[in-house]
């Protein structure tokens, strides 16, 4: 029994010990130090940040889920610790930081040169708030045609550029095979809905949201779009469903879809995704609702970073968040999948995908048309609007109609505006 | 009861087998045996599985037959893979979770013991409401307490700190009830008497006389100890925040949502965990439940509960 | 020597009943005033009634299914004494292993028709399709399964150890009166182990009452916010950490923890189960 008392007491010296040292790590050599939490997509660039800033800068990255963002800062505000330097999330995240129930945005608009923001131009609109920026825009997720230039060819097919020549040409596939895309997830509102601009997160005023599914905006997108359903043409299922890719796009049956900029090095590209062949797929403009300015585009994705107004080196936060969204580095590495929102380091990821062999196209045009061209009726909101797209993809998985299932969708987010303080209008 | 009956009970009945009498037992026992085998082989099925599965690349893992097998090469593969996540992050995973689970299950089965001798064996004041206390916190699942817990641990300062997921699963109210029943009943209260009218204090009574007779009650309250701790997920997964802080079951769990494994948002082209790594991964945090469930089997014939409660 | 335990019972089992009930009170964004509104706010919250709905859908399932298969399961493993024995109770040991995220990735690649080794018996049932598995509405039961089978195998063995604890005099008198082995198991067994079973239900609804981790991973990563809210205890999670409201969070943690404690003084108080315990009701 004593032998036994002796090693329980080591064991518990051996944990504290041990837990000392993990948590004690501090750098005590005087340099700034700053951590970084980015999701998986992002550590690239971090990673490079860490080695260019050896010696300078302790740069220390620690990889998040997206979705987690919020629930892990409310978590440091709570405890009033362990806060990230700058942390990337989506702009709806910024929302809730920047507003003085959270305070852990820091206000960027005197720590960030002059000229960095207007190499942003429009591209960081999502970070503005009553005239001051609260993060920076890492990238544009705007929504452009992805068609398959050999299926188009193979059924005499041409591109259609409104989306009443999208849903024709969509139900010319009707019997062939192919498939004009699967939007049961966030899909459907970026491409549709948002598109569409439906206001379902139309901030009137500052705590005022509009959220309107009878708006002429939102009926015609259920009206347009529930005929290619339908008729099959189109897909109930995810995007990202196994079932989807296995008997769809991995067998390059998908004839075109609308999907953000990023999808095609990411989705429909990699072998363990759509694995579309080389030389097949390009990109075409967004396909216009209606005439003039009725023709944005939607946005699925488009992260921002935000900077803590708690860090100890303010100074190194902010450089790192600007070298994170404009670096040269960022913008030409291969393993940058996004459209960069910075206006100079956009223009060198152009060089880098318009040449790109993969493509049957130069991509970068249609994703430049629509990248100033998103919507801005619904805006970043504090309650959790994306978590909602839950609700909306169980609708139409379920084979739901889509006006039924825009109104499941509303109903949540109607009921959850209030919750943070905001007054909900509906008509 | 008493010890005795307690051990005899599993070795007394081993002849226990039913008579068959005529065709229709003869049947019935046929199904007793279908249903026990395939319940058997439900049950083992998901793990040959989960064994086989980082012996395959990703693609093999989604075209292959379920059941067949890769290459052994494979397995350092996917543990390559999953050492280059942030800097081999999972070996501190698998670190924490031995010392934390080490820590919890010695805290909690110490003061454990300790409590339920004190409840049997010693004059202490409130003693049935402090066991009623007991019993009502025994059957409130730990997760029921996570937020009010956050709060508590938040406050003191212990946020993010591996202390704070050690002290609050330590709190052990069956492993305390299990040890009282024990002491109430499987030790006859003249022993403690005898040695208390000897002189002997409350601490030498426990040590001489009470200590060296629980072996067995160690044995239990350890097992189920380290099942609860081994596994814990929910309490640290909001108290601790830095990863290297994370146990095995919190850093599988990160690897789920934020890597492109199970996610394809996630990005494949900037990260090397995929579901072979996941699986593999998976198993690291199973087989050591698996080998101490197995180990500890003779343990639990005996009866948990009944031993555990008078009858 | 009840000091150590007394210090971990108050901090980390009395103080934070303590704590949540002042925080339940606190002022909110919709409630300025706080109080026991806050409560009231927390019922009338959209995602309160379909999660509440969700956990008695759940608990409905599988607090019976855990209770039946588990009887029966011992029982008949009560009767096949001998060399199998102990190989399928380890059997049934091995998916005790395999919980959280592990189980959740098991029974995706078990339910995705794409993937499953069970496809053939998936196509069978008209299943070709993961979304006809994993869509809302229909989660309930796949969240049943998991922990069944987390569950399952280890009560199996515990109640099979308490069928030992049967004294043989007492079978060996029903089969001289000439019971057969399924009245012996009906009338003698399972009565005697019956409040083992109640006590393991109320465990077993106790714990079912707080699902939290197989919604939540599922949401979190193969069908992204398929289970957002599924559950009362993500909700109250999502509430503290989302939401940035603690105190309807608490709240809610209070609401479920005063139905565990009911539930536990009615098995302390109006059962057997801790009859000469010295706190059970002397009958």
């Amino acid at each position: 029994m004593k032998r036994l008392a002796v090693a329980l007491v080591a064991v518990i010296a051996l944990g504290v010990a041990l837990a000392g040292c993990t948590t004690g790590g501090s750098s005590s050599s005087g340099r700034p130090s700053i951590l970084i939490w980015a999701d998986t997509p992002r550590i690239p660039q971090a990673t490079e940040y860490q080695k260019e800033m050896k010696g300078k800068v302790d740069v220390k990255i620690e990889t998040i889920a997206q979705a987690d963002a919020q629930t892990k800062i409310a978590l440091a505000n709570r405890a009033k610790k362990g806060w990230p330097d700058i942390i990337f999330g989506a702009p709806a995240d910024t929302a809730q930081f920047k507003d003085p129930s959270n305070g852990y945005a820091a206000d960027l608009t005197k720590l960030v040169s002059k000229k960095i923001f207007d190499g942003f131009g429009e591209g960081n609109s999502d970070c503005l708030y009553n005239g001051k920026y609260y993060c920076l825009k890492n990238d544009l997720a705007n929504t452009v045609l992805w068609y398959n230039t050999k299926i188009f060819k193979e059924l005499g097919l041409t591109v259609p550029t409104t989306m009443q020549e999208f849903v024709d040409t969509a139900l010319k596939l009707k019997g062939t095979g192919y498939s004009a895309g699967a939007y049961g997830d966030q899909l459907y509102y970026a491409a549709f809905l948002q598109s569409s601009e439906c206001p379902l997160a139309d901030l009137t005023a500052e705590n005022t949201v509009r959220i309107a599914p009878s708006d002429p905006k939102c009926t015609r997108v259920a009206k347009t779009i529930q005929p290619l359903l339908d008729s099959g043409v189109i897909d109930k299922r995810s995007p990202f469903d196994a079932g989807f890719i296995k008997d769809v796009a991995g067998q390059d049956k998908v004839a075109m879809t609308i999907g953000p900029s990023w999808w095609g090095d990411f989705v429909i590209r990699p072998a363990a995704s759509w694995s579309v062949p080389a030389g097949e797929i390009a990109a075409a403009n967004m396909p216009s609702w209606g005439t003039g300015s009725d023709n944005k585009s939607g946005a699925y994705g488009g992260g921002v970073f935000t900077v803590s107004s708690h860090s100890k080196f303010p100074q190194a936060a902010v450089d790192a968040a600007v070298w994170m969204t404009t670096s040269d580095w960022m913008a030409t590495a291969a393993t940058t999948p996004t459209f960069p929102a910075y206006g100079p380091a956009n223009k060198l990821w152009e060089a880098r995908i318009s040449k790109d062999p993969y493509y049957a196209n130069n991509v970068y045009t249609a994703m430049a048309a629509g990248a100033n061209n998103i919507s801005q009726v619904d805006r970043p909101v504090r309650f959790p609007f994306n978590a909602q797209f839950g609700t909306l993809s169980a609708a139409i998985q379920n084979g739901k109609s889509l006006s039924t299932a825009l109104d499941d969708l509303t109903k949540s987010l109607q009921g959850l505006a209030p919750q943070s303080g905001y007054k909900v209008v509906t008509k | 009861m008493t010890t005795e009956t307690i051990t005899t009970a599993s070795s007394g009945r081993a002849h226990g087998v039913v008579r068959t009498r005529g065709f229709g037992a003869i049947t019935g026992r046929t199904v007793v045996w279908i249903v026990l085998a395939v319940f058997g082989i439900l049950s083992v099925v998901p793990m040959i599985w989960l064994i086989l599965a980082p012996s395959k690349t990703a693609k093999q893992l989604n075209g292959d037959a379920p059941f067949s097998f890769g290459s052994f090469a494979q397995y350092g593969v996917a543990w390559n893979n999953l050492l280059s996540q942030n800097n081999g992050v999972i070996l501190n995973w698998m670190g924490n979770s031995v010392v934390y689970t080490a820590s919890i299950v010695v805290i909690s089965c110490l003061t454990a013991v300790l409590a339920g001798y004190a409840l049997a064996a010693t004059a202490l004041p409130f003693k049935r409401a402090l066991l009623i206390i007991t019993l009502v916190a025994m059957i409130i699942p730990p997760v029921a307490l996570v937020v009010p817990l956050f709060v508590e641990i938040s406050a003191i300062g212990l946020y993010d700190n591996p202390i704070s997921v050690i002290l609050t699963s330590s709190f052990y109210p069956f492993g305390v009830f299990l040890a009282y029943i024990y002491f109430s009943t499987s030790i006859p209260t003249e022993l403690y008497e005898a040695a208390k009218v000897d002189g002997a204090g409350e601490f030498t009574t426990f040590f001489r006389i009470a200590l060296p007779l629980s072996r067995g009650l160690f044995g239990m309250l350890a097992f189920f100890s380290f099942s609860a701790a081994w596994v814990n997920y929910f309490l640290p997964y909001v108290l601790l925040q830095s990863q290297e802080n994370f146990n095995l079951s919190l850093g599988l769990g990160f690897l789920f949502t934020s890597s492109p494994a199970l996610n394809p948002q996630n990005g494949a082209q900037q990260s090397l965990i995929g579901r072979p790594e996941i699986a593999l991964a998976s198993l690291f945090l199973a087989i050591p439940i698996l080998i101490v469930f197995i180990a500890s089997s003779r343990l639990l014939v005996r009866g948990v509960l009944a031993g555990a409660v008078k009858s | 020597m009840f000091a150590p335990y007394l210090i971990l019972l108050a901090l980390f089992g009395v103080w934070p009943i303590v704590q949540a009930g002042l925080v339940s009170l606190e002022p909110t964004v919709i409630n300025p005033a706080g109080g026991a509104q806050n409560f009231a706010d927390v019922v009338a919250d959209v995602r309160f009634v379909p999660a509440a709905l969700n956990v008695v859908v759940f608990l409905v399932m599988y607090v019976p299914a855990m209770l039946i298969v588990v009887s029966l399961m011992s029982l008949l493993l009560d009767t096949v004494q001998g060399r199998w024995n102990l190989p399928l109770r380890l059997a049934y040991i091995v998916p005790a292993s395999m919980t959280g995220a592990t189980a959740v990735l098991i029974w995706y690649f078990m339910l995705e028709p794409s993937l499953s080794p069970y496809q053939d018996a998936l196509h069978a049932l008209g299943i070709t399709q993961g979304n006809q598995i994993w869509r809302q509405g229909g989660l309930a039961w796949i969240f049943v399964a998991m922990a069944f089978f987390v569950g399952a195998g280890n009560w199996i063995v515990v109640q099979y150890g308490s069928l030992q604890s049967i004294s043989d005099d007492i079978l060996e008198a029903a089969r001289i009166d000439g019971a057969n082995s399924w009245q012996i198991a009906w009338r003698i067994k399972l009565p005697l182990i019956r409040k083992y079973l109640v006590y393991m239900g109320i465990l077993v609804f106790a714990a079912g009452l707080q699902v939290f981790v197989e919604p939540q991973l599922i949401s979190g990563s193969v069908y992204t916010g398929i289970a957002t809210d599924w559950s009362l205890n993500q909700l109250s999670y999502d509430l503290a950490f989302q939401s940035n409201n603690l105190a309807d969070s608490a709240a809610l943690s209070l609401m479920l923890l005063v139905v565990c404690i009911v539930a536990a003084i009615v098995v302390i108080f109006r059962s057997d189960f801790f009859e000469g315990t010295g706190v059970g009701s002397k009958k």
